[in-house]
């Protein structure tokens, strides 16, 4: 990774927001610049050893892939190098049977609209050819999913990562099909469910947010003790001006159908990737509370939708977020059931 | 829809749905911000944006929720135009299908929410009228068949957009004004009601006089 703290794009090539604070991630990098150099002489002296325990490689990954190893573990871990082993078709023999216009035309309208500030998007040619690829090879061997606006972020995070077409494909693939199954089905209901397990989650974890997020939602009939017993005037600053609120949909569909692609920056994306390969869907429901623990505070100070809004929006922006490793540990540290089994539970309670 | 007691702040929600690519957030941008941006990115997960206005002495907040349009994202739909007080239904006028969409959402709409949310169709792009494939009349016709309102905009040369809303808050709030005079027309009929009953059951037209209010 090139040490970029002076550069205006980050080493994906994605432009920094505007009031970029360069000090303190100066500071972050220099640090994670060594954290990197160290996980990558560890992987090296482990090598072959790290695969042969489960806990050492969960370790491993849960404290970041070494960038150059990302494509190879990715494949390996998710199952996508079993799934391409074992496929009847290889992925140049797929990409053949590209034919259906309707789907051809759907993508290539979303081709300039994938990270269009992407420096190595808009400069590199072969990049869109790529993305159009992998998604439109996805969509006609997936006639049931074909082509899902989200997919176009996920496949360009992955074409950065792993700079390979069909390794691209086919963790695409293993993340359509496996982690995150009926997601991107047209009556997206794993995505429905999804919304409501961590609706509960958030109840369970963070009452407070919970509570102050659906006295927002519907003041009129919902408003909580707490704010009754707020002064009458806020009372009625609520009545009167606010019976709108914000669905869970509204702050986080992003969060599951793009796995955070366009909504955390790019390496605290990557971080997350790799273990959610590795551990699987159960991993997003981790970090959606982690952030809203992180932004508390500012959910609760939001006094309507516009605000709420806002405060989901530049998550990105927060140093604490940028900073990946530190993040990828409190959202580890997280006390409690979250296991691959709860989350199941809660999913079998809201299946639609 | 809230309304103060003097009944001149009223905060109406408006969601716009339409397929994807047809120019949804594009009208809002124009329309809250009087941006353009033809890069913009496809929208995923709904967004939300305030306007403020002024309208026969009210004062309205008009809260615009914008949608993601690919077909996929349909199954969202009844998240975002729950308790809505007005929907904008947009097509492109180059895109036939995009019509055909557009008349989905008022069949899901009338029969979710029935004549209690105000319409506007819009047919977006009037710019690009060499490439039309939509007829303006036809578009006109289905509108006023399914009690609609028709508009043509160009959010990209600032065309129409303030109209088409200004309309839409105007049915709406002509719609909230004759809710609250037929519900106190309701209450007046209970009263008096209760008045010419008082003397067979009172206990029980007491109770059912409080129900309404």
């Amino acid at each position: 990774m090139a040490k970029s703290s002076y550069s205006k794009v980050d080493e994906y090539g994605f432009e920094r927001p505007e009031n970029f604070n360069y000090e303190s991630y100066d500071a972050f990098m220099s640090e994670y610049m060594g954290i990197l150099t160290r996980r990558a002489q560890r992987w090296n002296a482990l090598e072959r050893g790290i695969f042969k325990s489960p806990s050492i490689l969960k370790r491993f990954i849960r404290k970041g892939i070494p960038i150059d190893r990302r494509r190879d573990v990715w494949m390996r871990i998710s199952g996508a190098d079993n799934m391409k082993q074992n496929s009847p078709y290889t992925y140049a023999y797929m990409k053949k049977q590209i034919h259906n216009k309707s789907i051809i035309e759907t993508i290539k309208i979303d081709l300039p609209r994938t990270f269009p500030d992407n420096i190595f998007f808009i400069s590199n040619e072969t990049l869109p050819d790529m993305l159009f690829g992998v998604l439109a090879t996805f969509a006609h061997q997936n006639k049931e999913v074909g082509y899902c606006q989200g997919l176009n972020y996920i496949a360009g995070l992955l074409l950065l990562a792993t700079k390979d077409e069909e390794t691209s494909f086919w963790l695409l693939k293993t993340i359509v099909d496996q982690i995150l199954p009926q997601y991107y089905i047209s009556t997206m209901t794993g995505l429905l469910t999804d919304l409501d397990v961590l609706d509960d989650l958030i109840y369970k974890y963070e009452p407070v947010v919970s509570r102050h997020i659906k006295a927002i939602e519907v003041p009129s009939l919902g408003v909580s003790k707490d704010l009754l017993t707020d002064t009458l005037e806020t009372i009625s600053y609520w009545l009167i001006l606010f019976d709108i609120g914000m669905p869970w949909a509204m702050g986080t569909t992003k969060w599951f159908i793009c796995i955070f692609a366009e909504v955390l920056p790019t390496e605290t994306v990557y971080r997350i990737w790799d273990c959610l390969f590795y551990e699987g869907s159960k991993v997003i429901f981790r970090v959606a509370i982690a952030l809203i623990r992180l932004h508390k505070q500012d959910i609760l100070k939001a006094r309507e939708l516009g605000e709420l809004m806002m405060c989901f929006k530049v998550m990105r922006n927060n140093e604490a977020v940028i900073d990946c490793h530190q993040f990828m540990k409190d959202v580890f540290k997280l006390s409690g059931n979250l296991s691959k089994n709860s989350i199941q539970k809660l999913r079998e309670k809201y299946k639609k | 829809m809230a309304s103060t007691a003097n009944g001149e702040s009223f905060n109406f929600k408006v969601v716009l749905l339409g397929e994807g690519c047809v120019g949804k957030t594009s009208l809002v941008l124009r329309y809250v911000e009087d941006k353009f941006n033809a890069k913009h990115i496809s929208t995923i997960q709904a967004s939300f944006l305030n306007k403020k206005i002024n309208l026969d002495d009210n004062r309205i907040n008009l809260a615009i929720w914008d949608t993601a349009g690919q077909e996929k994202f349909h199954a969202l739909g009844p998240i975002y135009y729950r308790s809505s007080n007005g929907a904008v239904l947009v097509y492109d006028i180059t895109d036939e299908d995009s019509f055909q969409k557009v008349k989905c959402w008022v069949k899901e709409l009338r029969k979710m929410l029935g004549v209690e949310i105000s319409l506007v169709i819009v047919g977006n792009k009037s710019d690009l009228e060499k490439d039309r494939h939509v007829s303006l009349e036809e578009a006109k016709e289905y509108a006023e068949k399914v009690k609609a309102l028709h508009f043509q905009t160009s959010a990209k040369q600032n065309e129409g957009v303030e109209e088409m809303f200004l309309a839409l808050t105007q049915k709406m709030l002509d719609d909230a004004k004759k809710k609250t005079a037929q519900e106190q027309l309701l209450i007046g009929q209970n009263s008096q009601r209760t008045v010419t009953v008082v003397d067979d059951e009172v206990e029980s037209t007491t109770r059912s006089c409080c129900g309404s209010n």
